[in-house]
């Protein structure tokens, strides 16, 4: 019999890796029946993002990403969260400078001198991983298993501070990485079209979305538009995410405001602009004090900061259509 | 020997070296092959001038899952992933892992990169400058999709700057691996698939390949020297018996960049650019008197 030997291994801490424990967490709190789940951004917060939860976003603050939640996370002051900071240009630096944030895991973030204050001081710890090991991490999650084997991410430095290890492969013999699965506590995702269920489409390119619903304890769902079940089963090879990972549907129209949405809106480029300035060079507590603190709801921010002829424009500048139309 | 497509037609008078390194890339594109590419900055801009005038069917795939687009441009700042107009008209819209997947069975024959730091064995740094274990450092995103990148697609080319600063004896930390220690089969001991690695490294001054897993001087353009070249690198490189010349950008070429791949200048106007250059009436290159330019200090260098 060949020993499945361990070759290397990093020494970062990693999120605990227990299958069985999260079987046991789907059978105990996934509901199979067609329950409505409709909520708002406030209440599904409030109800499923705890303090100290492992927290992914899908895709991020300016590219068809859960803005409205992110900001709401903040608005609610939730705290020691720990980051699957992948594929992130401004979202990890503003729930850092909102203090939410103790942990995380990264692949790719904008950095600047408010994260890297918070690691110097010790108010965060990082972790390193990259963008793709991170989504296969999520994919083992997915999978329902505890780890699985990556061809990259070997005799990085980045390998030394993370969870992977290098193992003596039993099939081939070869070295070859593993890294732990990733069952987030919690996944807040963005998507084009939802039902009251959480069936859910999202047109146009992604980064981890299903897997992300599959392999997370919780599941927040936010969409643009709430299209009846009938129109689900329609057409059922568009839903990506199926009802019974969802734990919450939030109706959020320009929720990945000020990013774009594609196939619905354009990015706000002026703002896009001023919010990754400040991550670069600070100036994020002004940008948070606006935009977060200085409203009590999405709703409110885009009426009282954004507005009605804002909005025409960024759907007016959004004329690819091609793809996003079910 | 590698390959480039002839630079065709009048040669420009004033260029600047952003404008002139996307150009040396675009005439490295090899047609009908993969390319991973960096979303935004200089290596899109160079796939796609390469696709507008040497290799039509080269094709790119981008992180997000992105297979062989021809996007709507301008992109809006950021919006080079996700986005309608950086995935229009592709055959395929995947994710990050269904990209991920689709190197790691050999699928992508080049990744176009850039990076903060790289070595003599093509080990680059994108994470952070000074000592991780000091603490004491200035930190930067992390790989994002270069590790993936330079561990699966089957040839790595990095495009960077021609500083001392990033060509360092050693990275102060491996983002993505290169050839490590430069040992044969080094990668393979890592986990990493076999055949794979480094192939270029392409600047505005020079163009480098590896012999033996270490970075060779193979190419120099003509506004510079190779004592220049080496002077700006804190390590001497390899240096190949005969050195090609990197010709200056064309007309067309910058043209089609300036008006169609990147008319807002998000690449070759704004932000870091590098020297303008000049031909002088004797025939020769050399760095412009003035420059434009200037930048937004608002965005970061890829978008």
């Amino acid at each position: 019999m060949r020993q499945l030997e361990i070759l290397a291994e990093g020494q970062g801490e990693y999120h605990p890796v227990d299958p069985d424990g999260f079987r046991q967490w789907v059978r105990d709190h996934k509901k199979r029946a067609l329950v409505p789940k409709l909520m708002t951004e406030k209440e599904a917060i409030e109800k499923f993002v705890q303090d100290g939860d492992y927290l992914v976003y899908e895709c991020n603050y300016l590219q068809r990403g859960p803005a409205a939640l992110i900001r709401e996370i903040i608005r609610q002051r939730k705290k020691n969260l720990w980051l699957g900071a992948k594929f992130t240009w401004v979202a990890a630096a503003l729930l850092v400078e909102a203090g939410c944030v103790s942990k995380m895991d990264v692949g790719f973030f904008l950095f600047g001198p408010v994260v890297e204050k918070a690691a110097k001081e010790g108010r965060i710890k990082i972790y390193e991983y990259s963008n793709v090991v991170m989504t296969n991490r999520i994919k083992a999650g997915a999978m329902g298993i505890p780890f699985i084997p990556v061809r990259s991410f070997g005799g990085t430095d980045g390998f030394k501070y993370s969870g992977a290890k290098i193992i003596r492969d039993p099939y081939t013999g070869q070295p070859t990485v593993i890294v732990p699965a990733l069952n987030p506590d919690v996944a807040i995702i963005h998507v084009h079209q939802a039902d009251v269920y959480g069936n859910a489409r999202i047109f146009g390119t992604g980064i981890s979305d299903a897997e992300a619903a599959l392999a997370s304890r919780k599941v927040i769902i936010s969409a643009e538009e709430i299209v009846d079940t009938e129109e689900i089963r329609r057409n059922p090879g568009l839903t990506v995410i199926p009802y019974y990972c969802v734990d919450a549907v939030v109706h959020l129209p320009f929720g990945a405001y000020p990013g774009e949405m594609a196939g619905r809106y354009a990015s706000d480029v002026e703002h896009v602009v001023e919010v990754v300035g400040r991550t670069m060079r600070g100036g994020l507590q002004e940008y948070l004090e606006k935009w977060v603190y200085g409203v009590e709801s999405h709703h409110e921010m885009l009426d009282k900061l954004v507005g009605w002829r804002k909005l025409q424009q960024l759907l007016q500048r959004a004329t690819i259509k091609e793809g996003y139309l079910p | 020997m590698i390959q480039m497509h002839p630079a065709k037609g009048e040669k420009a008078a004033y260029f600047n070296e952003r404008e002139h390194q996307i150009c040396v890339m675009a005439r490295l594109i090899e047609d009908g092959k993969t390319y991973w590419v960096a979303g935004g900055g200089t290596p899109m801009a160079s796939i796609l001038l390469a696709k507008k005038l040497y290799a039509p069917n080269a094709v790119y795939v981008t992180e997000d899952g992105v297979l062989a687009p021809e996007p709507a441009l301008p992109l809006d700042p950021i919006m080079t992933m996700v986005s309608s107009r950086a995935s229009y008209r592709a055959l395929q819209w995947g994710t990050m892992n269904s990209v991920g997947f689709h190197a790691q069975v050999g699928l992508m024959d080049y990744g176009i990169l850039n990076t903060l730091q790289v070595d003599p064995y093509g080990n680059i740094n994108s994470t952070l400058l000074g000592s991780y274990e000091a603490g004491e450092y200035r930190r930067f995103g992390g790989p994002g999709g270069a590790d993936s990148i330079a561990s699966l697609c089957w040839r790595t080319i990095l495009m960077t700057d021609h500083q001392k600063r990033k060509f360092v004896p050693r990275v102060d930390f491996i983002s993505s691996p290169g050839f490590l220690d430069g040992s044969p089969g080094a990668r393979e001991r890592a986990g990493l698939p076999r055949d794979t690695g480094p192939y270029l490294v392409l600047t505005p001054w020079a163009l480098f390949d590896y012999e033996d897993r270490y970075l060779r001087l193979i190419g120099i353009s003509p506004f510079v020297t190779v004592e220049q070249v080496l002077a700006e690198m804190s390590f001497r490189p390899k240096v190949a018996p005969q050195l090609l010349t990197l010709e200056t950008p064309t007309e067309e070429e910058l043209t089609i960049l300036r008006t169609e791949i990147d008319p807002r200048g998000q690449v070759t106007i704004i932000g870091d650019i590098g020297r303008w250059i000049q031909r002088r009436e004797d025939g020769t290159y050399a760095p412009a008197e003035e420059g434009r330019g200037g930048g937004n200090p608002n965005l970061p260098r890829s978008w």
